[in-house]
């Protein structure tokens, strides 16, 4: 049996990919509709090489949302419609079924569904609305398969022949993809074939079929009606006169004859559909930035419905940046109003983090304190530079280890900090190999990186500890004034009052030790030459003061306190 | 005992100061002064509460007091890691050497300076109960009574030492704080008077470093 099996195997490996390869294959029909019925076979006896032409490598579910009009633009369970103008006339599109139920049905003018029910809601069409809902759909059902195509206005095609064997079989698979799209509110139909165009067909009827084998696909569409085809009204028509009502009996009309009369792109929709010719498609990508809308409908100022919102658009995200095994570390939500230039707030973050809480509780602390100039009528929120999820090695849980190593975290306080006071208000400090004591020293942003600690050996070998602190505090003890350093240093040094040739400050000073001379810095533009003395004030206080050599000596500074 | 005073002793309205400490699970921390610890309960400082310090003039040796411990405190230790010490609104700047000098971990220390006063109260309260500092000193005019009751409150639940600073005038109000004392320059240094300490009994310490 292998050995027949061989090269029918070869040649379905090599149709398709040569076929979605070549993108002149989908435009030379159109060129020369002369030589079409010399590619194609004849419809009623398919024969066996062209059949398997994308037949068992691919399965395609489309998924047609036939409200998405109404859905995109208003979400809710009350009666509700929507309305498109057409000849100076508002003309109801759709409505949903508590509308239908009062009557109103598709066509029904504005005016007349009005005084049908005056409480209808009722909203123009949206198609740049519906165009983006479509979208954001393709990008969540990403998580299904590889392969999404946009097919404007209401159609999703899901390539699924890939994903089978992750999601457990069709029907599971499905099953999910179906209940994904009620629960996010949308009504929708589908169907699954192994060409996109006889799934599209199979949804647009409401045909709930499964057809795997590219053998059953003429048999199965034959009966569908032309006008699922989604061809133009006039050409249905044209079909409808001949006598021609459902896509079998358009299929046995001769070939020459029927690309002369529709056009062979039609022709070639038939080759399409049932599978004898490729039919390549765009992939769908979700752009790699994060960009999310929430439209409220109705200006609101109740901060816990907008955080409400938020919180959704929160959600959105981490699914978005799930799916891609990324993290942002900067987002931002921008709150429009309809009289008001649009409020921003934006939200930062030591390490890069998806989780919806974390991001929540920053928002919460920024939030209370967001002036908001006017009702809000749209929220947006879009994510900062996206980096790459890098997973770090965690001590497992019952381990001793683990209970306490809260003290690791710092971050997330430090950034509950900055949310409500402002970044400059966090920092840490370094020291830096300098003689000038201004200078000795600098601030170390936390959100340059995290301030990690050197890991404790790292420290022994850099500072000696802690032998060499046991050495040091034992020299403080003995002998309190070796090159000690004040605990608290002054922002600038402060000039101190002079009483019988001595500073002054609560009371005359007693030098202690001193001086320590230092005259450094003479490179730039700001050297110094002082002498530091320590001295103890009348309170017991002992500072660290100098005088200043470079200008005049008589007069004498504070610069610290030793605390 | 007498049944008669065993009894009274289990009434709850009657309070033991010696085994509140005990109940209490007041860990000490070695403070670094031998002398010192000879009077706080636990021999050292309440690790997981708040201490308030007393003092009119800062510089009069309020940080050389804190040093061992909060060195200790930012060094990784066998048991646990390395903590982080966050000074909340200090009046002047921490200098860098000495606190190196002293043995504190400098990528441990996080410093907050809030723009309004009101802030800092709000910044101790959440690194208190965050659970990620092991100290949290901090510097305010506007701590009162129920203040110090938050203070103490969030030092329990984030299981961190929280150290405030106020002016002497304050000994008269009532606090919440597990541990009260006041600094004062003394004839040869800084005197200690431990106003309240929790299961301790009030004492002073002449000279604390020498």
């Amino acid at each position: 049996m292998p050995i027949p099996d061989k090269p029918s195997a070869r040649s379905r490996e090599v149709a398709p990919t040569s076929s979605l390869k070549n993108p002149h294959s989908r435009a030379q029909p159109r060129q020369a509709p002369e030589q079409l019925s010399l590619v194609a076979t004849d419809f009623k006896n398919p024969s066996p090489l062209s059949a398997p032409v994308g037949s068992l490598r691919q399965l395609w579910l489309c998924v047609y949302l036939p409200m998405l009009p109404l859905e995109a633009v208003i979400n809710s369970p009350q009666a509700a419609a929507v309305f498109e103008e057409g000849q100076g006339i508002r003309r109801v599109l759709l409505a949903n079924a508590e509308a239908g139920a009062a009557g109103i049905s598709p066509g029904l003018s504005v005016n007349a569904a009005l005084a049908l029910m005056p409480t209808l809601r009722l909203e123009e069409r949206r198609p740049d609305r519906e165009a983006r809902v479509l979208k954001d759909l393709a990008g969540w059902s990403e998580k299904f398969t590889a392969f999404t195509s946009v097919e404007k206005p209401s159609l999703l095609l899901l390539e699924l022949a890939g994903s089978l064997r992750l999601f457990g079989g069709l029907k599971t698979l499905r099953e999910r993809i179906v209940r994904g799209f009620v629960s996010q509110g949308f009504h929708v139909r589908v169907a699954i074939a192994p060409t996109p165009l006889a799934a599209t067909w199979l949804a647009r009827a409401g045909q709930k079929v499964c057809i795997r084998d590219a053998r059953h696909l003429v048999g199965k569409l034959s009966p569908l009606p032309i006008t699922c085809l989604g061809w133009p009204e006039a050409v249905c028509k044209a079909l409808q006169g001949m006598g021609v009502t459902v896509v079998g009996e358009a299929l046995r009309l001769p070939r020459q004859g029927f690309a002369k009369r529709f056009g062979a792109s039609r022709l070639l929709e038939f080759d399409r559909a049932t599978g004898a010719m490729p039919d390549p498609r765009a992939s769908y990508r979700a752009p790699e930035r994060f960009v999310a809308d929430y439209d409220l409908y109705e200006e609101q100022s109740d901060s816990h419905l907008l955080l409400n919102v938020c919180h959704e658009l929160l959600k959105k995200l981490e699914r978005f940046l799930l799916s891609r095994q990324m993290l942002v570390q900067h987002v931002e939500f921008i709150f429009f109003h309809l009289q008001e230039p649009a409020t921003h707030l934006s939200l930062g973050c030591v390490q890069a983090d998806r989780a919806v809480q974390h991001w929540f509780d920053l928002l919460e602390i920024k939030f209370d304190r967001l002036p908001l100039p006017a009702p809000v009528i749209a929220i947006r929120l879009s994510a900062g530079q996206t980096q790459g999820f890098t997973a770090e090695n965690d001590v497992l849980p019952f381990t001793k280890k683990e209970r306490q190593g809260r003290n690791t975290s710092i971050t997330h306080l430090a950034e509950r900090l900055c949310a409500r006071m402002g970044k400059e208000t966090v920092h840490g400090i370094e020291t830096v190999a300098e003689h000038r004591p201004q200078y000795t020293w600098r601030r170390r942003d936390v959100f340059d990186g995290v301030p990690h600690c050197a890991s404790a050996s790292n420290y022994r070998d850099l500072t000696g500890y802690p032998d060499e602190l046991a050495l040091l505090t034992d020299v403080h003890r003995t002998n309190s004034l070796v090159l000690r350093r004040p605990l608290w240093m002054l922002q600038a040094p402060e000039l101190l009052a002079i009483k019988n040739d001595m500073p002054c400050y609560q009371g005359v000073l007693q030098i202690l030790d001193g001086p320590e001379r230092l005259e450094t810095g003479w490179w730039d533009a700001d050297g110094i030459a002082r002498d530091y003395f320590v001295a103890r004030n009348p309170r017991g206080i002992h500072l660290w003061i100098f005088k200043d050599r470079a200008r005049d000596s008589s007069f004498w500074y504070l610069h610290g306190m030793f605390g | 005992m007498s049944d008669a005073l065993e009894a009274l002793l289990k009434n709850p309205r009657i309070w033991r100061g010696q085994t509140q400490a005990e109940d209490l699970n007041w860990q000490g921390l070695a403070s670094g002064y031998p002398r010192l610890d000879q009077h706080l309960p636990g021999g050292g400082w309440p690790k997981h509460a708040l201490t308030e310090i007393l003092l009119d003039h800062y510089g009069t040796g309020e940080l050389q007091l804190l040093m061992p411990a909060l060195a200790s405190l930012s060094q990784p230790q066998e048991d646990r890691e390395a903590g982080w010490i966050a000074w909340i609104a200090p009046p002047f700047e921490p200098y860098p050497p000495a606190l190196m000098q002293w043995g504190v971990n400098l990528s441990r220390v996080l410093i907050v300076r809030p723009k309004k006063p009101q802030e800092s109260l709000w910044a101790a309260e959440q690194a208190l109960s965050s659970g990620n500092c092991a100290a949290v000193l901090l510097w305010s005019t506007r701590l009162d009574d129920a203040a110090s009751r938050r203070l103490q409150l969030a030092a329990e639940t984030g299981q961190s030492w929280a150290i405030a600073f106020r002016s002497l005038a304050a000994s008269s109000q009532p606090s919440a704080a597990a541990l009260r004392i006041r600094l004062e320059a003394g004839a040869t240094g800084t005197d200690i008077g431990i106003l309240k300490s929790r299961g301790g009994r009030p004492a002073v310490v002449r000279d604390y470093a020498g």
